[in-house]
């Protein structure tokens, strides 16, 4: 979930009411837009938001959030309208872009007072966009200029990462556009979208000069913004034409909001199918049209609202209404709610703008029947014994690694599903069998009084080709007695209570397996077929997992053990 | 009546002989009963106000080893002095000593008192010892020679004439005074009269056991025995008995619940893939929650089955580009079914309602939860843990709105969490809209976040051929389970710590 510093002074200022402090009622009023506050720092006068609406970028700045929250407090009413002044640019595109970074969108915004907070907000809204609209600059990436200082017409056009240098933000040297992927912090962290290509996109303004290489870094001469800067050039660059227009349509409202006054560029795209509109104007402060339904929004709210008072509800949720027909509100979705994509989403706005603690809830009586999953009786039953047997149920976590499952049990690796990007390197795979998780956790209670005894019945999984999902699953029960006279007459007689508890007929006979006792380990055999391991663990376990008791144990495929029995019946 | 073990009877007649009080140590030597015994008797006599214990702080002395060689062989400047005498009363230290066979640890000891009590004049130039006439017995020796062969007596019993000797013999450390606490035993009227009365008043009680065994039970032994009292205040070893987790407790309650509520369980695999996680559930493929800070990727292999699915899979791309007959205009971006085959350890219960919503099965009107453990890859610490389980569900029918939605989330939090009061807020789920929040209030505990719901999106519901309202929710269980258990630290529900285990209180 996004979460955004923002400077409280500004905020107040621009939503138009002031909280003196007060911090719960800032977050009771934030629940509108789905943010909370999560921390305050007095003495930087911010407040950190998080804000749980990932499809919300218009939210992730101040001007943004104070204009989503406007209209819920009754400050304003309806959309915010946004008009786009005079073309002042045209932007000239590469065709050999079309498969690398194909779209730009530009503006830009003359007269805004800029202050230090106002630029820090306005990079944090940048770098918000970036990561997590922009999908860490992958589909959109912004970038922001002094207009004063650049040559216009703008050329959006290519280059051999070999042959061209410049000087990039926050270097004094040229450098090759390789030699920025190489070396440059931003290089090394974006290179991987643009370095498969051949040439590498490049912003150039009529006297050649860089602006940026998107979406890796901004040059040092021209791209820096400073206080001292009134007019502003905004591009974003990207893989989607509707992203990239979305996210220029985000910073640019952001700096209307500000006082500036906008203007237009015309961005012509090159002759070729890839661009079916040649020439583009931007950015796109269009307001889209939806349809919504007084019948179906009812419905989904079971409320019997007028048509008149959804009207209401939706200039309170900061929408415009074009139209009112018969049955249906033709509703205008402002420019920056990048968000809407069905008239559902609308519906949600009237509910919050009626408020959820306004509408009664119901509990529906529905001829419904309850019940638990079919094996959950047996599984119940079994825990109960294992109980009435004294002893512990454990519960452990299912991920684990190849150490703890093979090499500290003396076993050989078996197959496993492990994982492709683990966090932890105790956290690689998923266990194949309990008895190592239970043992780990007697390792860990060594000082805890003895006689011990526990288990688990819990899951496992395997690799199996056959299924959907190339794995399955199985619940398989598993318990360890521990303390200076443990042995395998006391294991094995909990075993057989368990099983003959449960009708199930066994029996035993005497196996190999490495991480027990030769000739004190008998294999688990229920109708011909080998579900488990009963003995007393092989010393050279107890000495990799630090034990100083004996420790007799058995693990059993509980749910093997259920379907045979079924079949028996 | 009383009834009395032959003991104590013994000890009362004793203490009549001994006209009505007696000391112990009397007792003890009348009866011939052991410290012990005397005194368990006395105590037995006084519950039964026959007799009353009388303790009188008393101060004894008795002998050190050192002092017991001293009382029998004289002290040993005594000894020095008498050899001088038998060696004509004149001889050196060494020869004197040797001559009395004075121990080495002694000789120093002895010079030093010869010269102090002025028995003896020392040349020191030639270091020769003269004696001219046997010393008197002092005081000293005369309370050495009475406790001699005694074990203690008590410090009135010191003759008044040698009272003063036993300072100088407590710092020789000869004798040890020790303070002690002398019981003494008086009989009382009622005891007077019970063995005036004889066998009337008193009955022998039986022979006092510890352990009921079988034999005297088959026998019927019992009944000619008493029966020794214990001290049941003593503290008793541990007993730890056999219990649930208690985590897995609480989910045994929680699914009990969901049951009378009418909700069926549903079960799936943890290994799924990512069409049932996220694309059947309208989070797209370049969304964060799929990158690898965000979900469990499985490496071999690397993709699933989904052929069986071909129509939805179909329908759930198309939705995803362009909303497709759901009446959205979609994500527009070009899905990939190569990653909707990708599999994942499942991030949430939700892909389990998705294979619900999807089976051949589904009934409408319906109410399905599940509880199942999911992975996410976060850094394990006091509020995150990689592996945990969610509780969540769907409820599907023609008429549901917003309204049951809420009802939902109330009924659970009146019924599961036990709430006061509830409040609901604006939420967001990539799935649902409208989407909300429960908050719970309960008394002690204050608000907590109990449980997130929503109505399904059309972008999912349609795709899967659904076309009614489905309700989806989950229920913030953690929280709640640490609350009631007073966990702090959310890695206390996979807790390692047997003794905490073993010491939960069973709720």
């Amino acid at each position: 979930m996004p979460t955004i510093d923002v400077d409280l002074a500004q905020f107040e200022k621009l939503l138009g009411k002031t909280y003196h402090g007060n911090m719960e009622k800032l977050d009771e009023d934030l629940a509108y837009v789905k943010s909370e506050v999560k921390g305050q720092n007095e003495k930087e006068g911010t407040v950190t938001i998080e804000l749980k609406d990932t499809n919300r970028p218009d939210l992730w700045g101040v001007e943004g959030l104070a204009r989503g929250l406007r209209c819920y407090l009754g400050l304003e009413k309806g959309l915010r309208e946004y008009s786009l002044g005079e073309k002042a640019l045209d932007i000239y595109v590469d065709p050999q872009l079309k498969n690398i970074r194909p779209y730009i969108g530009c503006s830009i915004v003359k007269n805004v007072h800029l202050t230090d907070t106002i630029i820090r907000g306005l990079m944090h809204l940048q770098d918000k966009l970036d990561q997590t609209y922009g999908r860490s600059r992958q589909k959109t990436s912004i970038g922001l200029y002094c207009l004063d200082l650049l040559k216009l017409p703008l050329y959006y056009t290519v280059a051999k990462p070999s042959d061209f240098s410049f000087v990039p933000l926050g270097f004094s040297e040229k450098m090759t556009l390789t030699e920025i992927l190489q070396r440059h912090p931003k290089g090394q962290q974006y290179g991987h979208i643009v370095s498969k290509h051949p040439i590498y996109p490049l912003l150039l303004d009529s006297e050649d000069k860089v602006l940026s290489f998107p979406p890796i870094i901004n040059s040092n001469d021209l791209g820096r913004v400073t206080e001292e800067a009134h007019n502003l050039l905004i591009e974003v660059t990207g893989t989607l034409h509707q992203t990239v227009l979305n996210a220029l349509t985000l910073v640019t409202t952001a700096l209307i909001d500000r006082g500036g006054k906008p203007f237009a560029a015309t961005i012509n795209y090159p002759q070729d199918e890839a661009y079916p509109q040649r020439t583009v104007l931007t950015p796109d402060f269009g307001s889209k049209h939806i349809q919504l339904n007084v019948e179906y929004t009812n419905r989904i709210l079971g409320l019997q609202l007028t048509i008149k008072h959804i009207v209401e509800l939706l200039l309170t949720a900061g929408l415009g209404v074009a139209a009112v027909n018969e049955d249906t509100v033709d509703v205008l979705v402002p420019c920056y709610r990048v968000d809407v994509m069905h008239q559902i989403d609308i519906v949600e706005d009237v509910a919050v703008a009626y408020g959820y603690n306004n509408i009664e809830p119901l509990w529906r009586d529905l001829p419904t029947t309850g019940s638990q999953k079919p094996q959950e009786r047996l599984t119940n039953t079994a825990r109960e014994l294992m109980v009435g047997s004294g002893y512990q149920e454990i519960l452990n976590n299912t991920l684990t690694n190849p150490e703890s499952l093979f090499t500290k049990m003396n076993h050989k690796p078996t197959p496993t599903v492990e994982i492709a990007n683990p966090k932890l390197v105790t956290m690689t795979c998923l266990r194949n069998w309990l008895l190592p998780s239970l043992i780990e956790f007697l390792s860990v209670n060594q000082s805890v009084e003895f006689p011990q005894k526990i288990f688990e019945l819990g899951q496992v999984t395997l690799p199996n080709e056959t299924q959907e999902t190339k794995t399955k699953d199985e619940q398989w029960l598993a318990a360890a007695t521990t303390h200076a006279y443990a042995g395998f007459s006391e294991v094995k007689a909990c075993l057989d209570s368990l099983f003959g508890n449960m009708g199930v007929i066994w029996q035993i006979k005497p196996i190999v397996h490495p991480s027990f006792i030769e000739g004190r380990t008998g294999g688990v055999i229920v109708n011909a077929e080998e579900v488990g391991v009963v003995g007393e663990v092989n010393p050279l376990v107890l000495e990799a997992w630090k034990l100083e008791n004996p420790l007799a144990a058995f693990e059993v495929n509980f749910e093997r053990i259920l379907e045979l029995q079924r079949k028996n019946a | 009546m009383v009834e009395l073990r032959e003991n104590e009877i013994r000890i009362l007649a004793a203490l009549d002989k001994l006209n009505g009080e007696a000391s112990i140590e009397q007792l003890m030597a009348e009866c011939e009963l052991s410290d012990s015994a005397a005194m368990r008797s006395a105590l037995i006599l006084q519950e039964n106000n026959l007799a009353k214990i009388q303790a009188q702080p008393t101060t004894k002395i008795k002998l050190t080893s050192e002092g017991e060689i001293h009382a029998q062989n004289s002290l040993p400047e005594r000894r020095l002095v008498n050899a001088v005498i038998a060696l004509d009363g004149k001889a050196t230290l060494a020869d004197a000593a040797k001559k009395v066979g004075l121990e080495q640890q002694f000789i120093q000891i002895a010079l030093g008192w010869t010269q102090r009590k002025k028995w003896a004049i020392l040349d020191s130039k030639t270091g020769t010892l003269q004696v001219n006439s046997a010393p008197s017995e002092g005081s000293d020796e005369k309370l050495l020679s009475l406790l001699c062969g005694k074990e203690e007596i008590p410090i009135d019993k010191v003759p008044k004439e040698l009272q003063t000797a036993i300072d100088p013999l407590k710092k020789r450390k000869a004798i040890i005074v020790e303070e002690k606490t002398q019981h003494s035993l008086q009989i009382t009227k009622g005891g007077k009269k019970a063995i005036e009365g004889g066998a009337a008043d008193l009955t022998v009680s039986k022979k006092e056991v510890t352990q009921l065994t079988p034999e005297l039970i088959i026998k019927g032994g019992w009944r000619n025995v008493r029966f020794q009292k214990y001290n049941i205040q003593a503290p008793v070893a541990n007993v730890w008995p056999g219990k649930k987790h208690p985590y897995l407790n609480f989910l045994d309650e929680v699914r009990a619940k969901l049951v009378t509520l009418g909700f069926k369980e549903m079960s799936g695999t943890v290994v799924e893939t990512s069409f049932f996680n996220f694309d059947a559930l309208y989070t797209p493929q370049d969304h964060p929650a799929r990158e690898l800070d965000g979900i469990y990727y499985i490496k071999e292999p690397q993709y699933g089955d989904i052929n069986k699915y071909a129509d939805t899979v179909k329908r759930v791309k198309e939705t995803h580009e362009n909303g497709d007959k759901t009446g959205s205009k979609g994500w527009g971006y070009k899905y990939s079914e190569e990653e909707a085959r990708r599999l994942i350890l499942r991030g949430h219960g939700t892909c389990l309602s998705a294979r619900t919503l999807l089976s051949k099965n589904l009934e409408v009107p319906s109410r399905y939860f599940s509880i199942a453990r999911v992975y996410r890859p976060e850094v394990v610490d006091r509020t995150h843990l990689s592996e945990f389980n969610q509780v969540e569900g769907i409820v599907i029918d023609e008429k549901l709105n917003l309204r049951d939605l809420l009802g939902v989330l109330g009924k659970f939090a009146k019924e599961i969490a036990g709430a006061d009061k509830i409040r609901f807020k604006p939420d967001y789920f990539p799935f649902t809209e409208p989407s909300v929040e429960l908050s719970a209030y309960k008394e002690g505990y204050g608000w907590v976040e109990f449980g997130g719901s929503g109505i399904f999106r059309p972008e999912v519901t349609q795709p899967l051929g659904v076309s009614v309202p489905v309700i989806a929710w989950g229920l913030g269980v953690d929280r709640l389970f640490m609350m009631r258990a007073g966990v702090k630290d959310i890695r206390g529900i996979f807790s390692q710590d047997l003794d905490w285990l073993r010491r939960k209180q069973v709720t």
